[in-house]
């Protein structure tokens, strides 16, 4: 009964009461502009989301994109090598930048006043980028110690990256955004010029702001100093898509390690996709929580896993839904393996009875408004939704959606995509360690 | 409230930012209350502190455990129930043990607090401690301590912690335990410490979020009314830290490693010392963000790592100043001698003006978005006035403070602090690669294979 009137009011007032109101613009060299205003404290955020990702790339050059991200720190006609980010921290300010499959994102979170300094640091950089050799090879050293920290050295990323390997046999999503060892040895500088010109297009990037700031004012200042900016072709769309795929696949790496590990991984369309919602709620029913059914099994009840995790990645193409396992000592793999299989299966057959749905509904709304605790939190719900889901203002309705969402969904979706001839298995199998070179 | 204070801002991003109010307010039983109402989301946090945690525990991990096991059985509710009854709610639920606290902290929809304020006091007031949970948790925490070895930069932290600190100190311990701790934990052992730490004395519960002061003060009081009074812990006195005559160094060795990790520390501070402020300052500029004198040189300038920073604890003993970053296997000596020469540099020349100038702007313009822009910022800004004897004034005071100090001050802080001698190096890496040229660093020089990292006794 109490779990029944959380879900209500989450229906009937936290829904309307946490709105996010935003508005949109779009530029005349077509650079989309959002603005939410914020005056909780004196700060602001500045996402920028260029749609340009390891998708993008070609063999012989994977990384190229990410690789770019830390170039677009290094130096442009106005702000030489060391200022943008020298006058970001003397003003008060902080940024950072990701890089996925999909997009490139530049962050920047700072005081208020310096709004103005920042956007023209912005727009300098993407106008005129200065492209030093030097600072080329120096960064390419960066580049590779951050694939040696998340790849290399951990056992984590060097299989997921396997994983996505195997899983896809002719989409770009088959690297991983850091980019193949050879490649990050070989870019030269005429990949990087190539890049910039295709991907940082003006009308190929969405501005969020988010923050102490008026719409009126945002909007002045971008048009000021990012609208001149020239609109060009950017990236040519990604043809390949990739075929459905017609059985198991297994991979399997060897390395020292106290613990084998286990990845599961099952085509799923892209974000935009009607049944991205159902997907979501049942990553939510299956791994969210204690008493999330994949918990209860796999690391209270039969104590066979000590971590279980499910998520997907937001993504413009077919993804994949994945599925993290780490065994407990002593325990096979076939075993965590089985038994993972065995609630995929629950889930087809049987509908998740009534309390068991609320619960999920509760769970995965009160964590989509967690999001919005902080001015970053909100500029990347909403970038997200601009990208993903075609229109920032989708974020608003996103919620009504999963409300929707019936039992009969989630069966569909766990049918329809947690299959046998659908998967991909990666295990990290544990050698022991050599003491010799 | 504080959007009104916050307006008055805008014009200047120095001007001095208040801690929003809040009321304190102490049951018979010692129970402290702090309650901050905010408006922002229709969200509330309520987060039980108790005072001692690792630094009060016998057997390295008991506090950990413990923390765990409070949401694993009470006389009415089994571990399954217990997350049902939280996740139905949407709510979280987190416990964790740090050097000085025990805490359980949950956070739901602010209309829910009649069902969740009363299911956190059960947690906090009738644990079990079921002897099969015991087990299993036991287990999991012992599966955790050998996983940490396949992760390099955790494996380290554990190491550095255990060598800078040495026997003896509490800090020393690993707060989730080892091979060789864990196996002493008994279910005797967590009820011993239960009963004797988590008691009324000890407790601080904050509230933050969408509730008025005087709809949720009874309900909190009706909530923790009942814990035993038990005795106030008497913390131990600050050992301090004494720099070492000679430089010591720990190698870690472990074979197919491609890079080296490392850490290079010395004394520093406790929270609340009168140094703290600048040598805040004086840490963002050497190692504490992107432009740092670290960073600059180890990523920017020479590209030999994805990060290089120095790191200062702030906690209720004297705690470190540590250097921190990696590198491939064959650039360690280069990375070190560069970091080190960063630090003989800040030692001996100190800071520019303008370096300073800039760390201060730095530090206030991203000050509310650290510290007061969400309700558990908030809660770990009372939580550390509560603890560490502190007043409004470490927020509402903290610009004038940072405005306050001279070039002269920091570079003294600067010179006293950022020493050369009586280094302790903990490095991580493939040992028959480097042994030879990591030597040099220090006379006293150990080497253990990292299967033996938890093990030790």
């Amino acid at each position: 009964m109490l779990r029944f009137f959380a879900v209500a009011w989450l229906a009937a007032l936290l829904l309307p009461a946490q709105n996010l109101a935003m508005k949109k613009h779009v530029l005349a060299n077509g650079m989309t502009v959002i603005i939410h205003e914020d005056h909780d404290i004196p700060n602001v955020a500045l996402y920028f989301f260029y749609k340009v990702g390891s998708r993008n790339e070609k063999p012989g050059t994977t990384g190229v994109s990410h690789f770019f991200e830390h170039m677009m720190f290094n130096g442009a006609k106005k702000y030489g090598p060391k200022q943008f980010d020298i006058v970001m921290e003397d003003n008060g300010g902080r940024n950072n930048g990701y890089t996925t499959r999909d997009v490139t994102a530049y962050q920047d979170w700072f005081a208020k006043p310096a709004l103005n300094l920042i956007l023209d640091m912005e727009a300098d950089r993407i106008r005129d980028l200065a492209f030093d050799p030097k600072l080329v090879e120096s960064e390419r050293g960066v580049v590779y110690s951050e694939r040696r920290l998340s790849v290399d050295n951990s056992p984590d990323g060097a299989l997921d990256e396997q994983l996505w390997a195997a899983a896809f046999t002719a989409h770009t999503y088959a690297w991983s955004p850091i980019g193949w060892p050879s490649d990050i040895e070989g870019w030269t500088m005429a990949d990087l010029k190539e890049h910039f010109s295709m991907g940082y297009a003006p009308n190929n990037c969405v501005l969020v702001m988010s923050g102490d700031v008026t719409e009126a004012e945002a909007l002045a200042l971008a048009k000021k100093h990012l609208e001149t900016i020239p609109r060009r072709a950017g990236p040519p769309p990604v043809r390949t898509k990739e075929p459905e795929q017609k059985g198991e696949r297994r991979v399997v790496l060897n390395r020292p390690a106290e613990l084998p590990l286990q990845m599961f991984a099952f085509h799923v369309p892209a974000t935009s996709h009607a049944d991205t919602p159902a997907i979501e709620l049942l990553t939510t029913v299956l791994a969210q929580g204690r008493s999330s059914r994949l918990e209860q099994r796999l690391v209270e009840r039969e104590q066979l896993a000590l971590t279980v995790q499910a998520f997907t990645n937001e993504a413009i193409d077919p993804t994949l839904w994945n599925f993290y396992i780490q065994p407990r000592a002593g325990i096979k793999t076939e075993q965590t393996e089985a038994a993972l299989y065995s609630e995929f299966e629950r889930v087809a057959k049987m509908p998740v009875d009534d309390a068991q749905l609320r619960k999920a509904k509760s769970q995965y709304l009160a964590s989509f408004y967690r999001q919005m605790k902080t001015l970053g939190g909100k500029a990347g719900l909403i970038g997200g939704f601009e990208i993903f889901h075609g229109d920032a203002a989708r974020l608003n309705d996103w919620p009504a959606k999963i409300e929707k969402l019936t039992a009969a969904d989630l069966q569909r979706v766990a049918k329809a995509y947690l299959t046998e001839q659908n998967r991909t298995v990666a295990t990290l199998v544990p050698t022991k360690e050599s003491t010799k070179e | 409230m504080r959007l009104l204070l916050i307006t008055l801002l805008v014009a200047s991003c120095a001007a001095q930012v208040k801690l929003p109010p809040y009321t304190k307010h102490t049951l018979p039983n010692g129970v402290t209350l702090l309650l901050m109402p905010r408006s922002e989301l229709p969200l509330t946090t309520v987060t039980a502190v108790f005072r001692g945690g690792a630094e009060a525990e016998p057997v390295a991990g008991l506090a950990s455990v413990t923390a765990e096991l409070l949401e694993r059985g009470t006389p009415t509710k089994s571990t399954e129930q217990i997350a049902l009854a939280f996740d139905s709610l949407g709510a979280t639920l987190n416990t964790r043990a740090t050097d000085s606290t025990v805490t359980i902290a949950t956070e739901f929809l602010s209309r829910d607090s009649s069902a969740a304020l009363p299911l956190l006091a059960e947690l906090v007031q009738q644990p079990t401690f079921p002897e099969d949970e015991v087990k299993k948790v036991l287990a999991q925490y012992l599966d955790a301590a050998r996983a940490l070895r396949d992760n390099p930069q955790a494996a380290l932290g554990v190491a550095y912690r255990r060598f800078f600190y040495g026997p003896g100190h509490p800090y020393a311990r690993p707060l989730s335990g080892d091979e060789s701790s864990l196996p002493k934990i008994t279910r005797a052992s967590i009820v011993d410490f239960q009963k004797r730490m988590l008691v009324g004395r000890n407790l601080t519960v904050v509230a933050i979020g969408n509730f008025t002061t005087s709809g949720l003060l009874p309900q909190l009081t009706a909530a923790f009314a009942a814990l035993p009074a038990g005795t106030a812990y008497q913390p131990i006195a600050d050992p301090g830290i004494a720099r070492a005559a000679k430089p010591r160094l720990l190698l870690i060795d472990k074979p197919d490693a491609t890079q080296t990790y490392f850490f290079i520390g010395q004394p520093g501070i406790k929270r609340g010392d009168a140094d703290q402020v600048p040598l805040q300052l004086v840490n963002t500029l050497f190692g504490g963000r992107f432009t740092s004198m670290l960073n600059d040189e180890l990523r920017v300038n020479t590209g030999l790592t994805y990060g290089a920073n120095s790191r200062l604890d702030l906690n209720r003993l004297t705690g470190g100043i540590a250097i921190s970053s990696f590198t491939k296997t064959e650039t360690t000596e280069r990375t070190i001698d560069l970091a080190l020469g960063l630090l003989k540099k800040l030692n001996e020349t100190g800071l520019a003006a303008n370096g300073l100038k800039s760390a201060k702007a730095y530090t206030k313009g991203l000050f509310p978005a650290d510290r007061l822009e969400t309700n558990e910022q908030l809660t770990q800004v009372l939580t550390e006035i509560e603890l560490y004897g502190l007043n409004r004034g470490e927020i509402d005071d903290l610009f004038s403070k940072i405005d306050s100090i001279t070039l002269e001050r920091a570079n003294a802080v600067a010179k006293a602090r950022y020493r050369t001698d009586g280094l302790v190096f903990v490095l991580l890496g493939n040992a028959a690669k480097i042994r030879d040229s990591v030597r040099k660093y220090a006379a006293d020089f150990t080497e253990m294979p990292i299967a033996k990292l938890g093990l030790e006794p």
